[in-house]
Order: structure tokens, then sequence, then C-alpha cells
């Protein structure tokens, strides 16, 4: 397990309060030119206590030495149509890349309402030449969700060297009240239950993907994440943490 | 026009730059030797090290000889290269941008030829790259295309 350094840093939007947010990422196991499965996740607090806005952008960046896409990851895909229609059964196996949760609470709603939502990475079709992520969103209780929306990996400026760009369309709860906001979080990629399968002559092998390939070398002061989150008032916040290098053996 | 024409037919009935070695000391600065190439590359993985894939393996076609690369594998694929001929060596890098789904990525983009040794010593030139990816088993098949200047 990791060590996450929490660093918080809020751009307070103008027209609303400031808006805390929390970023925390885990490599599992972190041994250097070992497979890994990568936890990230964030937590958006309001001071005063109130729901923050929806959130309408994730734009969450980090080191190029972590292999995503060679992770072996997503070897298949699936199309938003299937996603959206048929859920994640109807995606093949090999596209899932991940799971998490996402905790949602309902602004305006005259008792605090919160949901449980649950998060699942699939392999999407690659978008002018960007590999592309689907997450699917699902809820039950007190909002039906059933949510799908594209992160598009992409070039990102140094100290990172990919980003992950989500846009999330907004979720609607009761007739009449905002829309459902995030608060919390959480997903990993390369997550230890996936299963896989491979046709090797007239077999089917079930293997588990080998996750997310960390470097031979720590990068210098460690594994640098940054996420930019947007909110649907057009304010924004950015939440910095840093995975450290693992400790060497003691000889 | 026609003497270019004529120069660069006659190097290619060379087959690649390696054998323009007379031909080559014979020009000046104005009538360069130039060859043109198309080879295809099977690359096998080495060592992967989070997005970099130290891949090896054989390289046909107008050169003849063998490729290593250091390919980084992320937003868009970029690397550098080492052709090993009985002549000398050839280095250079690449970008290209993936296209496709799944396990199997295509992607297209261009090399920059910056040098070598041996025969190929004061080499340069550019050309179009194209290849296919195995996201499962890391094995590429990288084509380039385009003009060695001596």
């Amino acid at each position: 397990m990791s060590l996450a350094v929490i660093v918080f840093v809020c751009l307070p939007a103008a027209a609303h309060a400031a808006l805390g947010v929390s970023l925390d990422a885990t490599l599992t196991p972190e041994r250097l030119g070992h497979s890994t499965a990568v936890g990230l996740g964030f937590q958006i607090r309001e001071r005063g206590g109130r729901v923050p806005p929806p959130l309408t952008e994730v734009d969450l960046q980090y080191p190029s030495e972590l292999g995503i896409a060679t992770s072996g990851l997503g070897v298949a895909t699936c199309v938003p149509a299937t996603l959206e229609s048929l859920g994640v059964e109807g995606c093949p196996a090999d596209s899932v890349m991940g799971y998490g949760t996402a905790l949602t609470e309902l602004p305006g709603a005259p008792a605090r309402l919160r949901e449980t939502n649950g998060l699942t990475i699939v392999r999407g079709p690659t978008e002018g030449g960007h590999l592309t992520f689907l997450i699917n969103a699902t809820g039950a209780a007190p909002v039906i969700t059933a949510l799908t929306f594209p992160a598009v990996l992409l070039p990102a400026r140094a100290p990172y060297g990919e980003r992950l760009l989500a846009r999330i369309p907004p979720t609607p709860s009761f007739p009449g009240a905002p829309d459902v906001a995030v608060v919390k979080m959480h997903a990993t990629l390369g997550s230890p239950g996936l299963l896989y399968n491979e046709r090797v002559g007239n077999k089917v092998l079930t293997y588990h993907p080998a996750g997310i390939l960390l470097p031979s070398r720590c990068p210098r002061g460690g594994f640098q994440f940054a996420a930019r989150l947007g909110f649907q008032d057009g304010s924004h916040a950015v939440a910095r943490t840093t995975v450290e290098c693992p400790r060497a053996k003691a000889s | 026009m026609k003497r270019r024409l004529a120069r660069t037919a006659g190097v290619l009935l060379l087959g690649a730059l390696g054998a323009v070695a007379p031909a080559s000391g014979a020009t000046s600065a104005s009538q360069r030797a130039v060859a043109h190439i198309a080879d295809t590359a099977h690359l096998h993985l080495v060592k992967a090290s989070g997005a970099s894939l130290h891949e090896v393996g054989p390289v046909s076609g107008t050169l003849s000889g063998s490729m290593q690369a250091v390919l980084n594998v992320s937003a868009s694929f970029s690397g550098e290269f080492t052709i090993s001929t009985g002549r000398g060596t050839i280095k250079g890098h690449g970008t290209a941008v993936p296209h496709g789904s799944g396990r199997y990525e295509s992607f297209a983009g261009s090399i920059v030829v910056t040098g070598g040794s041996g025969r190929y010593t004061h080499v340069h030139g550019r050309g179009g790259l194209f290849g296919t990816f195995d996201r499962r088993t890391f094995l590429f098949v990288i084509q380039t295309t385009g003009e060695l200047s001596d």
C-alpha cells in the first residue's frame, strides 16, 4: 500500500462559496517494475455544510510513467450505445478496466439525501486518435441513475504526462429540483477482480489482466497526480497529491 | 529534373542507400545520393517499464537487418529507433497517432532519421510510419517509407 499525501488547493468561485477538494491516489501494490492497481478518488466539500454544485468536468492528470496504455486492460471495446442500452452486462468482459463508487447528494432536498452509485470503467472506441474510457454510473434509490459518459486520454504538461478528461452530463433529480451533485468519487483501474477471456485454439482461457505497469525507477518526487474539477455554476477547484516512492529495502 | 529522376532511379536500382557508396562519394553537396526506403519491422517486447517498451526484431525491405526501439505508448505513440545492418546503423525517432480499438491498434505518423554509424554516419531523412500494435502481447509491426539522403 502506498502513502498518499493529500494537498488541498481550493479556487473559490466568484458566485459560490469556497469549495474544498481533496484528492487521493494509491498504487496497490507499489512495486517498481511490476503491475499495480491505480486507485484515484476525490472528495468535495462546501464550507457551511451545503451541498456542492453539480460536478460537470473532471480533468485528472497523472505521471507518464504509469503505463495505462500498455496495461493490457481493456483489450476489447464497448460502444456507448451498448453500454447505455444494455448496461455493463452487454459489454465484453475484456473491455472492463475497473470499478468504483460515487457518492451523490440531492441539493435542495428537505433532508440530506445521499446515494451511492456504482461505477464501471470500460474501454471505449478510440476517438480522434485518443484512447477513450467510458464510465457507467448506476444507482437505484432515491434517484434511479443510469449515466454513461466518456473520459478521453490526452497528453498533459509536465510534471504530469497524461490526463483523463471527462465531461459529466447533468443528472436530474426530482422534478423542479437541482441536478444531483457528486460529493465523493473513488475508482480503481486494474481492479484485482477483473477476469478476461482469451481464445487459444479451440479453448477459451480465463485470466486476470496484469494491471498497470509501474516503471522500474520511481519518478523524481514520486508519482504526482492532480485533479481539476469543474462545476455547473462555472466554478472550479484543483487538488494535488503525490504517491511517494517506495522505500528501498534495507540491505 | 530529368537528371534528378535518373539519379533517383539509379539509386533505386542499387536497392538501398547502403549500396550507393561510390555514387555518394562522387556527388557534390547539390547532388545528394537519395534512396527511397520501404521497410517492415516485426518487433517483440524485451522489457517494459511503465509506458515505455523496449522492443527488438528483424527488419526487411530496402534495408535488411534488425531494429531496436524504445517506444512510449501513451496518449500518443513516440519512440526512438536504431536499425542495424551489415554496413552500419541508422538512428532516428518518430511519433504516431493510434487508431482503432481494443486489442489491436493501428497507428500512423512520421519518422525522422537523424544519423547513424558506419556507412550511414551522415545519413538523414524523413518518412511515413505505419503499423499495428497488439496490446496483449506488445508485438509491433512497423512499416516505414520515405527518403534517405547522404
